[in-house]
């Protein structure tokens, strides 16, 4: 679809974003009728042991806000940095034919520091998991 | 104004029709699973409900909506039932740019078989797979479970790690088609020949890691069950659980169009009407995961991350750069 | 007032509602959540300007990659609702300070302009395909010089991510 303005935007006609609004519509009409008839029909028995944290029969003990190892939290950050990489390469893509070899040339350089930069993460262990990991 | 209230009627039956597909296709996605995977284990498989089992998804969705829901205590109870919601919510809404066939003619209007042909079509799909990755993350966070917890954050690292290879993966359809509509995509199929020819490596990129954003073996690990319990849904039960469930089982039909549509030629196919070819393509795709699921053991968490960032993403960047030079040629 | 003038207001509402939920919930999880929503909002008012290319990268970058990574971040810290004020005076004064220089320069700028030329916005219309060629080819050197700035980046939290994970724990909250 064109942006607004041009072809109607709210023609039921078109496969355009009034098109889109109405099957999210009714996605979540959908989902919330499941979830009612659900709290409608189903049983309700509440009781302790219903209400506490399933460890395999075992009491829990804690909190369960664990803590859990950086390595993820330096994934999430790697993926932020490859996200934005990400958006300029498609933005290339999909002008690429009229961008010709100047722009293959830009997004040559462009990959290539993108690559040094997971090589150089990757040598220094940053993309290691496990108790064999170096620090 | 009378065409307006038509064009809404005609609309408001082809939504109906491509959820109630949807919906019906995951339902019985979980009986094909389960038959199939018991003959490849040498069992049998649901058989009780209905001959060869075929009532079974009915007997289960009526079990599910009428069991209790309960929520933890020490939970936090609005990000806890809306967690689901979430994840089965983005897997129904990625269908929406799908291509499914041309166009029917009705009343001397064109009907096109698509819901919605935005330009950006590709990075809607992205935009949507990330969100829901909240699903998962925040199910497993507000359960106050450990177990569910740790599948929940397992689950994200997954996710993100293989969206790179997902979203990577396709630059080179991009730039075969010059346009992130998917409409457009499988029209330049049909005058090219599906991209499966053009880009296998990316298809397999793709592959791997559409089956890696499913979560099913051998990437099932914020699941793994003689690990975590049953990870991020642990404590679900219900119809909640049974959200996550239609998620998981509308995330593999969405998966399976999504590599028909930017490998296989999308719904063009000989004889057969479009939407007939579109699901066949599904069903294969989905077949096929569910054979690896019975063939392949789990990966180790380090394998697992090893395979998206040490192999899927370099593959991608240097395909992208390859795939340029011989558009530009 | 059209449609068009309709649904700014409403969504413009939605992002001030849920970006004011977001900074005074105590829960953090919660504000992440509220976040995404406001980040959605300015996703969808950059669709309603017909970019929709933009719009979609909102979602995928601010949405779906930044507000993930806070989401880890704080599940990685113990305390999701602190009991006490999370800043002390000399963080958040010199904050206020700014934003409401930044909010009186607002007001400023409003009472001060001509109400002449107020005319409507033209739109940013463009399709992908032409914002890709734009980019390209008048920006194209600032394009290099982000992805030497992102390698940087990548290699900056590389080491403050290792700082922390052979130390003690409270180094790992201070990095984060």
């Amino acid at each position: 679809m064109e942006p607004i303005l041009n072809s109607a935007p709210f023609s039921p006609w078109e496969p355009g974003i009034f098109a889109l609004f109405a099957y999210g519509a009714w996605v979540l009409v959908i989902v919330a009728v499941l979830l009612f008839i659900s709290s409608w029909l189903g049983e309700k028995k509440p009781s302790p042991e219903k209400g506490r944290a399933y460890e395999s029969g075992i009491i829990p003990t804690g909190t369960a806000r664990l803590r859990y190892p950086v390595s993820f939290y330096l994934v999430a950050i790697f993926f932020l940095i490859f996200d934005v990489e990400g958006a300029y390469i498609f933005s290339w893509a999909v002008a690429c034919r009229q961008l010709g070899w100047a722009g293959w040339f830009q997004i040559l350089f462009f990959i290539f520091v993108l690559i040094m930069g997971l090589v150089y993460i990757w040598r220094k262990g940053g993309l290691e998991w496990g108790p064999q990991a170096k620090s | 104004m009378l065409t307006y209230a038509a064009g809404l009627l005609m609309l408001t039956v082809k939504l109906a029709l491509v959820l109630g597909v949807l919906l019906f296709v995951a339902a019985y996605l979980v009986w094909v699973e389960r038959k199939f995977l018991a003959r490849l284990q040498v069992r049998y498989g649901p058989n009780r409900a209905g001959i060869f089992g075929l009532l079974q998804p009915i007997a289960d969705s009526l079990k599910m909506l009428t069991k209790e829901d309960t929520v933890p205590e020490d939970a936090d109870r609005i990000v806890f039932l809306l967690a689901p919601a979430v994840v089965a919510l983005t897997a129904l809404l990625m269908f929406a740019v799908v291509p499914f066939g041309g166009t029917v003619t009705v009343w001397g209007r064109e009907i096109p078989m698509v819901i919605s042909d935005i330009n950006v079509g590709l990075l809607y799909i992205f935009a949507l797979s990330s969100l829901g990755v909240y699903g998962i993350a925040l199910g497993g966070w507000a359960s106050n479970s450990k177990f569910a917890l740790l599948g929940g954050i397992r689950g994200a690292a997954q996710l993100i790690s293989y969206e790179l290879a997902l979203g990577l993966s396709l630059v080179p359809v991009v730039m075969l088609a010059g346009s992130f509509s998917l409409v457009d995509i499988v029209g330049a199929q049909a005058v090219k020949g599906p991209f499966i020819y053009y880009q296998p490596l990316a298809f397999i990129i793709f592959a791997i890691a559409a089956a890696a954003e499913s979560m099913r073996i051998p990437f099932d690990l914020p699941e793994a069950e003689n690990e975590l319990g049953a990870g991020f849904h642990m404590e679900y039960s219900g119809m909640r659980f049974g959200l996550f469930f239609i998620g998981e089982y509308v995330h593999v039909q969405v998966l399976g169009a999504l590599i028909a549509v930017f490998f296989l030629g999308g719904w063009h196919g000989p004889f057969l009407p479009g939407p007939v070819w579109l699901l066949i393509k599904i069903l294969l795709v989905s077949l096929f995961m569910i054979w690896m699921r019975g063939t392949l053991p789990r990966l180790r968490y380090d394998q697992l991350m090893a395979i998206g960032w040490k192999v899927l993403i370099p593959l991608a960047l240097v395909n992208i750069v390859v795939t340029g030079a011989f558009v530009l040629i | 007032m059209t449609v068009y003038a309709i649904l700014f207001y409403i969504l413009a509402g939605l992002i001030l509602i849920t970006t004011g939920l977001a900074i005074t919930r105590r829960n953090m999880v919660h504000t992440v959540i509220y976040l995404v929503f406001s980040f959605f909002g300015s996703a969808m008012l950059f669709y309603l300007l017909g970019a929709p290319l933009l719009a979609a990268l909102e979602v995928i970058i601010y949405a779906g990659a930044i507000m993930i990574l806070f989401l880890f971040i704080i599940i990685m810290m113990r305390e999701e609702s602190p009991e006490t004020r999370l800043f002390v005076p000399r963080q958040w004064l010199p904050a206020a300070a700014i934003g409401l220089l930044y909010l009186a320069l607002g007001v400023l700028l409003i009472l001060s302009a001509d109400p002449t030329t107020g005319e409507p916005m033209k739109l940013a219309q463009a399709t992908p395909a032409a914002f890709g060629e734009y980019l390209f080819n008048a920006h194209w050197l600032t394009i290099e010089i982000a992805s030497l700035l992102l390698l940087v980046a990548l290699i900056g939290a590389l080491h403050l991510g290792r700082e922390g994970k052979g130390g003690d724990a409270r180094k790992t909250e201070e990095t984060s």
